[in-house]
């Protein structure tokens, strides 16, 4: 009878995924969303949110998480590890939808173009990416909502003990270990992904420009400052703070970073100086690039495993407020950037 | 009282009696140099566990990320030239020309 209802649950649950992947697939092949079509965004994000996921998460925990969301029951510490990996899931998707738009945004300016209306559209599109990051962090969230309240639920009632003794197939908690083969595969997975797509954007691009992509990329002020910033601020912080204080560092240093931009270009505007004004959009769109790569490669990764290991119960309440907080001031100081480039300054006078 | 007691008794009475007084001169000289060349051995002997340990302090860290931070600041403050900057100059005088013929 239990067994004949668990696999009618996960029918459902099938069902509910196969007819949402029609449904895209359906609005996908209409071409009525075409001009929100990034391909190179799309894969970019894909990859980069099971590379994300790897670098985590163990191989059997994903797998939990995952028939977890199909329907399968578990210990309510159990499903509470599997709500934690689909949060996870939804923040990468979340960050990564940012970090590749600034990606895609600085390629746009940084490549050679038809002039200021053909750098002006490929800005535009850069911002897709970003769309894609937060639908793909709604579908997400569903499971993680769906599990935490099923925990929780258990947790209320009393069960978990009845729970965990018919459970099947939940991981048991290992030991921390900062290498693990799936950590590895997962940061080797998000380089390739990262090459991958600055290949298949530059490729489609005229290569007659004065400079390689890499040097345009690299901005050295704001990679100091990202950088010198989130080791100083997690060294400062002490041990006590764990992966949160990472998180911190390169959420606040970004931040950091941001203002002083947005501020220098303001003042550029004012003394009527372009290199002024160029220099702080560089330092604007690299410094939230870098921050988010560290918050997505290192901070976070690192909060999910002593979440996972039960170095904690959760992800600090601060760390969880810039995950979401950063992506969007980064897609709104970008949108500030396109605004800067694009708008053309008059003479005194004039 | 066994042996073994009695033998330990044996050996503390006899310290006692000889350090009651300062040891010689040419004794005491002998032992402090054989001390400094222990000494010496052991400097010498840790001198890469010392550097492997002072390259690992906290403190040379943070030094460095502070030294970083400044030094990213005043780059950006000088307005260094970056590729990135020099092609956003390139556009952003574009678009004062596109916008040129209008006025």
């Amino acid at each position: 009878m239990a067994e004949t209802e668990k696999t009618s649950t996960r029918g459902r649950a099938a069902m509910r995924w196969l007819l949402a992947a029609i449904l895209i697939s359906a609005v996908a092949a209409s071409g009525a969303f075409s001009g929100l079509m990034n391909k190179a965004g799309l894969l970019y994000l894909v990859l980069g949110s099971v590379a994300a996921a790897l670098m985590g998460f163990r191989g059997p925990e994903i797998a939990t998480a995952f028939r977890q969301a199909a329907g399968q029951a578990g210990s309510a510490e159990s499903l509470g590890r599997s709500a934690h990996f689909w949060e996870a899931a939804a923040r990468n998707a979340w960050i990564l939808g940012a970090l590749g738009s600034a990606l895609n945004f600085t390629i746009a300016l940084g490549t050679p173009s038809g002039g200021i209306a053909d750098a002006g559209v490929r800005m535009i599109q850069s911002f897709l990416v970003t769309l894609y990051g937060l639908v793909l962090a709604v579908v997400c969230l569903v499971p993680a909502v769906k599990l935490s309240g099923k925990a929780e639920k258990m947790r209320l009632q009393g069960d978990a003990r009845l729970a965990a003794e018919t459970e099947t197939g939940g991981p048991a908690r290992a030991s921390f270990r900062a290498v693990t083969p799936d950590r590895i595969a997962g940061y080797v997975l998000f380089a390739v992904v990262l090459v991958l797509t600055v290949f298949l954007l530059v490729a489609g691009l005229p290569q007659t420009g004065p400079v390689p992509i890499a040097k345009v990329l690299l901005h050295w002020p704001a990679i100091l400052v990202v950088i010198g910033g989130a080791i100083a601020l997690a060294l400062f912080m002490g041990d006590g703070a764990g992966a949160r204080a990472w998180t911190l560092g390169f959420a606040m240093t970004g931040f950091v970073g941001l203002l002083t931009g947005l501020i220098q270009a303001l003042l550029g505007f004012a003394h009527r100086n372009i290199g002024e004004i160029a220099s702080a959009c560089a330092f604007i769109i690299s410094a939230s690039a870098f921050s988010l790569l560290g918050l997505v490669a290192a901070a976070a990764p690192l909060e999910d495993r002593e979440v996972m290991d039960g170095l904690r119960d959760k992800p600090g309440a601060l760390s969880r407020l810039f995950w979401v907080v950063f992506p969007l001031l980064t897609f709104i100081f970008l949108v500030l950037t396109f605004i800067m480039v694009v708008l053309p300054m008059t003479k005194p006078g004039g | 009282m066994t042996d073994e007691n009695k033998t330990g008794f044996d050996v503390d009475d006899l310290l006692r009696r000889a350090l009651a007084d300062d040891l010689p001169a040419d004794v005491a000289g002998g032992m402090r140099r054989r001390i400094e060349r222990f000494r010496a051995g052991a400097t010498e002997k840790s001198a890469p566990a010392a550097a492997r340990a002072w390259l690992f302090r906290r403190s040379v860290w943070a030094a460095l990320a502070v030294l970083m931070l400044i030094a990213g600041f005043l780059l950006q403050g000088a307005r260094s030239r970056s590729p990135l900057a020099d092609r956003i100059s390139e556009l952003k005088a574009a678009a004062v020309n596109f916008e040129a013929p209008r006025s």
